[in-house]
């Protein structure tokens, strides 16, 4: 096993801390920027989430008045979406990737740390607009007409806008720089198909952000010169198309659902096989499982659009349903993972089993929405709203809070506290599912989303009101987390460099690694370099896989020819 | 063979999950309302068949989840490496099949239910034009009768039972979705220009009766307030409803503007708000309020306290409401379509 | 069996005895760049062809303003594929090692690239209509324009480029920045004969 004894902060030479974490280019220290900087607009948004629950916890309006209900969900779901949930997993991305792979950093450290600034810089412009008159209120989704100058006058909006297209610049940078050090930076030996998991969803997610978030920017563009140079895009009196907003949102929103999910899923994809000590059951059938859904996420964003009338049904509804193929071979696989495995119940494994649990529910819900026929009953009532917070909550947030568990030991040097961990996550777990499962029967029974307020005789209090205690118990849950991460890191148990039993090469250097990673790296023939290291060839031998490690060799020496063929062409 | 320990493990899973169940046993039995129509009868029996697939794959895959961690648990001290699968390619095969042919016949379920949803009858029994407008929704009739609402209250939309109701959608402003959880049927109102027609729907209520109805699709801070009831009853009871309503229809007050002592000039400005928010009047007399339409959207002047409401204003005109004699004190003013965002004191003044 | 082992070198940060693909990653940054680019722009088309098709009628510029300049903008189009190919020349001249050709071609890309900057707002200074005059003129300038601001951008590329040539700084074996450059400047060329087509051609 490879050891370094380089100090960490050898490159410092006694600068101040402060200006060394604002310039550094070091993509560890961009990593932990963007996961610090995330999960404070995390708390930022949540406590808006709490408004939200409050308000709703019974009929008639106790805190707050509609106009401000309105930003609170505006901004919940914006800052959410955009400055956690995408950031954070860009930021685990920042700090593994490289490591996964055996490269000393990413391909373009310093447009990886113009690519974080933006973040906050954008970030702080759009909640900005409660300075100036109010934040914007029309819904993450910022639906034209609604969306319009005359509709909505107030800055916050255009703020908003501009906020968004910084951040959408910032991931398109970031995108980049994850494909250019994939496909760059590979150590030798690393071919695509030895590369993890966790590296494949950050590629493919890559590509759908370089894809899909230029079509967003040009929309909030368009949607900017309407508001404030007259333009008319969206203006149907002067011959433009309101549905055409719609279009262009939801090519990208949708993408934007996988891009939120993919690294998630492959978080996951790390974790199960560590802790069941089993390899990934398939991991090829897992690789294509992930592209397909990249691909199949260009074509079906009308799927959001059913009830406009404005829409082909069949062939949405058709590419759809078609997405629970390759996501129903990834459950299954994961499942096939823990069979027979070994498994240990550590918090990244709990946190892990979580995901499994709740994003089927996601997945299932997911399905039934896009049946036009059910989708006209359920769409824009909180049924919508469950779905996709078993997505994005069930899924990518439980996602999140594994790697931060499964990681946190590599990027500290410390462990985290094991009762606390499990404290958290059964808190967390229960609590998500208090607030959002009753969400479930509130949109069957017609309970519209973004409503400030319900008549009593509607029969939704009850149900709104566990919702409401349940995210309560999510908010208390953090608490937990929060000690735990400051208590470990000023006394926390040290990791060493592979605390898990590992199968990839970020285990291979020191706990927190030195500023270039690898002193020296070990012999890579398989997507578990690690694993081979400590155990031997013999377990690939036993499970009769001799000659898959023989054809990735095959798989490398072609490499090399194309390389060539590649170097002459183009010189 | 379970491990040693392995009873009290899934006692302590069985525990925790125990509040997961309470959650989706008060989450109740996970239906949609009754339905009231026809093609909402054809859309419950399409969601019970999904539902029945995603029950049986919800407890397929937790069940497995929740017996892999019992069954495959690593006992302390036990060093040794499970057998080393990487994969079985008749096994993906089999479980990317089982899938798709699931979705597969969802789909081709719910294209056939979308057929009866979509259908569309060559002469409906009545064609009602709404228009959705923020905050409220004007329903017009065939009849010659408009009803309209004032925010917050449920407008009536009166209809025949047993015959098919067509409902034109049209917009006046932003997006707005006519939405009848009963009917189990929802559609977006958006003003589309000049170029497309407006959305249809169409729907044969089976049961006289009351049904709640409001706006689905985010519209501002009137959102909540677009309300509306479906007013279902028997054909004879439907026509002498609507000959009733058509009598009722008032012919709008005349203009006396030039009679009053006292005329206040209001004004209703784009973006939908009052150029003021405290006018004044005196005690004791009749006086006017000259309201001009500057905005894009109708408007109105209505005084709650004495039930007075004045005819709606249409964009760029104006008109003069005659106010009966009021007592001194403070009295609240606003335009009943809508009262979220233009409001205002009127002061009476000894 | 083969083993390669590899070592990173501190200070460049580069992993020597590489075994991936021989583009400088460089070059290939700007190809991602560039393909979020042709996305932005698929965006733009996308509004534009939606707004036409759903037009009533004429579509064009509004009643009472000039109609469009075919002749000018044909010109412009030629100024600025002539520039695709001064700018070729470039990098072939660099690629042998001439850096003085370089700096010769460079400079009269860029002159070829302020010429159709200004051509076009001459353009625009007679049209006679504006970005709020309907939706054919908002889509209209929205294109051309941000055409327009890419075409700058490719000139203060080249303006960096012809002050680090004139520097001396590139050789036959060292000149990434070149080939970027002229890839964007390319990408740039296409993109103005799909909004030429698009706009003068397809009326």
């Amino acid at each position: 096993m490879a050891t370094t004894t380089l100090d960490p902060r050898a490159d410092t030479y006694g600068r101040s801390w402060v200006l060394d974490w604002l310039t550094t280019v070091d993509h560890k220290k961009i990593g932990i920027l963007y996961i610090v900087n995330s999960f404070i607009f995390f708390f930022a948004a949540g406590i808006l989430a709490l408004v939200i629950r409050s308000e709703l916890a019974v009929p008639g309006l106790q805190f707050v008045d509609v106009e401000t209900y309105n930003q609170a969900f505006t901004m919940h779901g914006t800052i959410m979406i955009f400055l956690f949930v995408v950031p954070v997993l860009s930021g685990f991305g920042n700090y593994i990737v490289p490591l996964q792979i055996g490269a000393p950093d990413m391909a373009f450290p310093r447009i990886n740390a113009l690519s974080f600034w933006l973040l906050p810089l954008g970030g702080l412009l759009i909640f900005s607009g409660y300075l100036f008159g109010g934040a914007a209120a029309e819904g993450w989704t910022g639906y034209a007409p609604l969306a319009a100058e005359r509709f909505s006058p107030g800055v916050g909006t255009d703020l908003w806008i501009i906020g968004l297209t910084l951040v959408g610049t910032a991931s398109i940078l970031g995108a980049v720089n994850f494909i250019a050090t994939i496909f760059k930076m590979r150590a030798p030996g690393m071919t695509l198909f030895r590369m993890p998991i966790f590296v494949w969803t950050m590629l493919v997610t890559a590509v759908l952000i370089l894809l899909a978030t230029p079509v967003l920017a040009g929309g909030l563009i368009a949607l900017f010169i309407d508001r404030n140079y007259g333009g008319s895009f969206f203006d149907p009196s002067v011959g433009g198309n309101p549905i055409l907003w719609q279009h262009i949102f939801w090519f990208f929103g949708h993408p934007e659902v996988y891009i939120v999910i993919l690294p998630a899923m492959g978080v996951v994809s790390e974790i199960i096989p560590v802790f069941s000590r089993k390899p990934l059951f398939g991991y090829k059938a897992f690789v294509f499982a992930t592209i397909a859904i990249g691909l199949l996420s260009f074509s079906v964003w009308a799927h959001h659009m059913f009830t406009t009338g404005q829409v082909l049904l069949p062939f949405f509804a058709f590419m759809t349903t078609l997405i629970g193929i390759p996501t129903g071979v990834k459950m299954f696989n994961w499942l096939a993972t823990m069979w027979r495995g070994k498994i240990t119940l550590a918090t990244p494994m709990l946190f892990a089993i979580g995901f499994l649990a709740m994003f089927l529910i996601g997945g299932i819900s997911g399905v039934m929405l896009g049946q036009p026929p059910i989708d006209f009953h359920l769409q824009d009532t909180y049924f919508v709203v469950a779905h996709l917070h078993y997505v994005f909550f069930g899924g990518s947030v439980f996602g999140v809070f594994a790697a931060a568990y499964y990681w946190f030991p590599k990027m500290t040097g410390r462990m985290l506290n094991e009762p606390l961990g499990k404290v958290h996550f059964w808190l967390h777990f229960i609590g998500f599912n208090l607030t959002f499962f009753p969400h479930h029967q509130l949109g069957l029974s017609g309970m519209p989303r973004r409503i400030a307020d319900y008549s009593p005789d509607a029969g939704w209090t009850i149900l709104n009101l566990i919702s409401t205690v349940g995210a309560f118990m999510i908010a208390v849950s953090v608490l937990p987390f929060l000690i735990n991460v400051v208590a470990s890191l000023i006394n926390g148990e040290p990791a060493g460099d592979d605390p898990w039993e590992g199968n990839t090469l970020e285990w291979a250097t020191t706990s927190p690694p030195p500023p270039y990673n690898f002193d020296r790296l070990p012999p890579i023939h398989s997507e578990r370099p690690l694993f081979y290291l400590t155990h031997g060839h013999g377990h690939a031998v036993a499970a009769g896989r001799e000659h898959e490690v023989e054809e990735a060799e095959e798989g490398a020496d072609e490499d090399v020819a194309g390389d060539v063929e590649k170097r002459e062409g183009l010189v | 063979m379970p491990h040693p320990g392995a009873r009290s493990r899934a006692r302590s899973i069985v525990s925790a999950g125990a509040p997961l169940l309470v959650v989706l046993l008060l989450g109740g039995c996970l239906l949609p309302p009754d339905p009231k129509t026809e093609a909402g009868q054809d859309v419950f029996n399409l969601y019970v068949v999904v539902l029945a697939f995603a029950a049986v794959v919800f407890v397929g895959v937790e069940g497995f989840i929740v017996y892999a961690i019992v069954r495959y648990r690593r006992q302390p001290g036990d060093n040794t490496l499970p057998e080393q699968h990487h994969g079985n390619t008749k096994v993906e095969i089999l479980w990317t099949a089982i899938p798709s042919v699931i979705v597969l016949v969802l789909f081709i379920m719910s294209i056939i239910t979308l057929g009866s949803v979509e259908a569309r009858s060559d002469e409906p029994g009545v064609t009602i034009e709404v228009t959705a407008k923020q905050w409220t929704w004007d329903f017009s009739y065939p009849e010659g009768v408009t009803i309209s609402g004032r925010s917050g209250e449920p407008t009536e939309l009166p209809v025949p039972v047993g015959e098919p109701i067509r409902i034109v959608l049209h917009s006046a402003d932003v997006n707005h979705a006519f939405f009848v959880p009963q009917f189990l049927i929802k559609r977006d109102a958006i003003d589309m220009g000049e170029n497309a027609s407006p959305n249809e729907i169409e729907f044969v209520v089976t049961e006289a009766g009351t049904y709640a109805g409001q706006c689905a699709e985010f519209c501002g801070i009137g959102h909540k307030d677009m309300i509306f009831v479906v007013n279902a009853m028997p054909r004879a009871d439907y026509d002498a409803h609507m000959a009733a309503l058509a009598a009722s229809e008032t012919p709008p007050p005349a203009a006396g503007g030039e009679d009053c002592a006292t005329t206040i000039a209001l004004a209703a400005e784009e973006s939908i708000r009052f150029d003021t928010d405290s006018i004044e009047a005196p005690e004791d007399e009749d006086f006017c309020i000259e309201l001009t339409n500057n905005d894009i959207v109708e408007h109105n002047v209505g005084i709650d306290e004495i039930g007075f409401y004045g005819e709606n204003v249409a964009p760029g005109e104006s008109i003069t409401y005659v106010i009966p004699a009021m007592e001194a004190g403070e009295y609240t003013f606003l335009c009943t379509l809508h009262p979220q965002a233009m409001v205002g004191v009127l002061t009476v003044t000894e | 069996m083969t083993t390669r082992t590899a070592t990173a070198d501190p200070h460049t940060g580069h992993v020597t005895a590489h075994g991936q693909s021989a583009m400088p990653t460089a070059l290939l940054g700007m190809l991602l760049f560039i393909a979020s680019e042709v996305m932005f722009f698929g965006g733009l088309f996308a509004t534009y062809f939606n707004a036409r098709a759903s037009a009533a009628g004429e579509w064009g510029p509004p009643a009472g303003a000039h109609e469009l300049d075919i002749v000018l903008a044909g010109v412009l189009t030629a100024v600025l594929i002539a520039s695709s190919f001064t700018m070729q020349f470039g990098v072939w001249a660099i690629r042998r090692g001439n850096i003085g050709q370089l700096r010769l071609w460079t400079g009269i890309t860029l002159i070829l690239g302020v010429a159709f900057l200004l051509g076009q707002l001459y353009d625009y200074s007679t049209l006679g209509f504006g970005l709020a005059d309907g939706v054919f003129g908002t889509t209209f300038y929205t294109l051309t324009g941000f055409h327009g601001a890419h075409v700058f951008g490719g000139t203060v590329g080249l303006t960096i480029l012809l002050a680090r040539a004139m520097r001396g700084q590139f050789s036959a074996r060292n000149h990434v920045a070149v080939e970027a450059v002229s890839m964007y400047w390319h990408f740039v060329d296409v993109v103005w004969i799909a909004v030429f087509s698009t706009i003068y051609l397809l009326r």
